[in-house]
């Protein structure tokens, strides 16, 4: 863990704004790159960092590494319409600097047995899909990464994906890949899979905690949670997994799908 | 000084910064039993504040000795442990618990947690029951005890010199504010506990101002806290009448703000030429009573 402040090289919108109805809407989604040896070092997909967003607000704010680069770390991040913190990150620029300290939490772990690895990702979730994804191949993995969103516009672009690894798209309108969630598209791809990797909001668990295709296979699924410290101090994150309580920061922010309740995955 | 509940067990920040340069470490509230805490969402950040109902979640004070004490006892920094119990007999077996115990300098009495009801109302907005609680936990240990005040209450300068007549050695104030967020979308409170304590800038000035009647109420040490982000901070604190200080949530968006703060006064120190921080200490309050002194003159 290092805190540090940091020089922001680029920090550009990716996607488009979305006004929702019965949800938060969303003012576009960025990708800052930062230089931050220290962190880019250290960090393993699926870790996190907290970013200081101004004077004004009294937290930090969680984000996962999207991508390292040598010394330098990406950040992908949604804007929400009244989101403060992410609101004063996105207009941010080159050759601003940033405060944050990282890496924290425990990260996905890739088992040294397997093969075939599945990424699912909804909406934000390709966040640290993309790093678990580009280390894994570069490792010699064999990767598949199912991605949906729910329009076309909120889509992470393709040609912004790593390369060689298989995509496979879903929206819940239909405007791109397949119609209907990417959780329907998974029973047709876990067969192969040694290992599925998931990241997205917690209905997307909901809907793969039940399904007989994933009944034997180990599923790690990254949570979300309101964040004090990030250091495991405030037990501000806590979860209640099967066997105890854990501190989403430091004990996750990933944990096996296994592990988890019906009743945790209920939307915070 | 860390604050209760916003520094863990002091070993989480040994990687961030040497805090054996921090005067005292004081450590998650802890209960007899270990606490389960109240339901999520337990965070809601305000404007320049924060609004949390952890529900004192914490391992119990049997695993605190098991597990965290042995590796204070190798510290210089003193470790002192925040205490919190629903009856005064839960603080009489937590003091006598913990004596003996090496590692630990002394303890805080949580009297003041607004997210633990104990018979319905917080122990620490009643002179009679504040000082029994400091009475009972007083016979039972032979460390320092630091009784921690809550602002929700408008007696706090009598409990403040009932406490100290009772046997306190030291005072910590404040601890959180009772406050509310609704969600309008839910038309619901947003945290699972309904309410919360605030804690963060935004209580800075309620708690400089109970520092500051405080200390003209006791003779014995005051600990400021509530809202200390900077240095400057801090010497307001110590002007109003405080020996020490207390930093807690500053440290989430800053984990080195312990640090940043103290080098800040020794700052300060070094520009003003002062030799001795106790020169500082109730700073105001004696100007404010020269002022006052002069006006009477003068009017008289
Ligand atoms: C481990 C982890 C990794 C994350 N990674 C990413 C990522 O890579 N990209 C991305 O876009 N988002 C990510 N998030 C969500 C991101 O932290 C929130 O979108 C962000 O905090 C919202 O801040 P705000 O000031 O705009 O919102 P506000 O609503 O103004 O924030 C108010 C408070 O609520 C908290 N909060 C609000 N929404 C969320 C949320 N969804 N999850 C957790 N806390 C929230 C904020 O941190 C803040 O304390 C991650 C969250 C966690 C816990
Ligand atoms: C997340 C959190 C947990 C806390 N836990 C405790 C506790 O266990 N015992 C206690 O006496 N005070 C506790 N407090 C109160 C702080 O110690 C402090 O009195 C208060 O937050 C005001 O100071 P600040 O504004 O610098 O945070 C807690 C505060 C926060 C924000
Ligand atoms: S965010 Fe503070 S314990 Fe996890």
């Amino acid at each position: 863990m290092k805190q540090v402040t940091a020089k922001i090289i680029r920090n550009e919108p990716v996607l488009k704004e979305l006004a929702r109805r019965h949800a938060r809407s969303i003012s576009g989604s960025w990708l800052i790159w930062l230089r931050c040896p220290e962190i880019a070092r250290e960090v393993r997909p699926g870790q996190f960092v907290m970013v200081r967003c101004g004077e004004k607000l009294t937290l930090p704010r969680p984000f996962s590494v999207h991508r390292v680069k040598e010394n330098r770390v990406a950040l992908f991040f949604t804007v929400w319409a009244d989101g403060q913190g992410t609101h004063w990150l996105s207009r941010r620029k080159a050759g601003d600097s940033l405060e944050l300290f990282g890496p924290l939490g425990n990260g996905y772990d890739i088992y040294r047995a397997s093969k075939n690895l599945l990424l699912v990702g909804g909406g934000m979730g390709v966040a640290p899909l993309y790093f678990l994804g580009e280390q894994a191949r570069d490792q010699g993995y064999a990767l598949t990464l199912l991605l949906g969103a729910q329009t076309a516009s909120q889509l992470y672009p393709e040609k912004l994906l790593p390369s060689g690894i298989d995509l496979v798209t879903a929206t819940d309108d239909g405007t791109a890949g397949k119609k209907g969630s990417v959780s329907a598209l998974l029973p047709d791809y876990t067969s192969r899979a040694d290992q599925i990797f998931a990241c997205g909001p917690r209905a997307m668990y909901r809907a793969m905690s039940p399904m007989p295709a994933l009944k034997d296979k180990p599923v790690q699924v990254s949570l979300e949670a309101r964040m004090g410290c990030g250091l495991g101090i405030c037990y501000g994150c806590t979860v209640r997994i099967n066997n105890g309580l854990r501190q989403v920061c430091q004990d996750g922010p990933v944990f096996n799908l296994n592990d988890l309740p019906a009743e945790e995955l209920n939307p915070i | 000084m860390t604050a209760a509940g916003t520094f863990g067990y002091g070993t989480e920040f040994n990687s961030i910064f040497d805090i054996q340069k921090l005067g005292a470490i004081v450590c998650k509230g802890t209960t007899l039993t270990p606490r389960e805490g109240n339901l999520q969402p337990r965070l809601a950040e305000t404007a320049g504040g924060l609004l949390n109902s952890i529900g004192l979640q914490n391992i119990g004070v049997k695993a605190l000795i098991r597990e965290k004490a042995p590796a204070w006892s190798s510290w210089r920094v003193p470790v002192i442990v925040n205490i919190a119990g629903e009856t005064v007999d839960d603080y009489a077996r937590l003091a006598s618990e913990l004596e003996g115990v090496t590692g630990i300098s002394g303890l805080e009495i949580n009297i003041s947690c607004p997210n633990v009801k104990a018979g319905g109302a917080e122990f620490g907005t009643n002179p009679g029951t504040a000082t029994k609680v400091t009475t009972t936990v007083k016979t039972s240990t032979s460390l320092p005890v630091i009784v921690k005040l809550t602002p929700n209450t408008n007696e706090i300068a009598q409990i403040a010199a009932a406490v100290a007549e009772a046997g306190a050695d030291a005072l910590s104030l404040i601890n959180t504010v009772k406050g509310m967020y609704l969600d309008i979308t839910t038309r619901q409170p947003l945290l699972g506990n309904r309410t919360g304590g605030l804690s963060g800038p935004a209580i800075k000035p309620i708690a400089l101002s109970m520092v500051y009647e405080v200390a003209g109420a006791v003779t014995i040490p005051i600990i400021g806290c509530g809202g200390i982000t900077t240095a400057n901070d801090a010497l307001e604190f110590i002007m109003a009448g405080a020996s020490a200080i207390q930093v807690g949530t500053a440290t989430f968006n800053n984990p080195h703000a312990p640090l940043d703060i103290l080098e800040g006064i020794e700052q300060f120190m070094k520009t003003e030429a002062i030799e001795d921080i106790t020169e500082l200490i109730g700073a105001a309050r004696s100007q404010a009573n020269e002022k006052i002194g002069r006006a009477e003159i003068r009017d008289g």
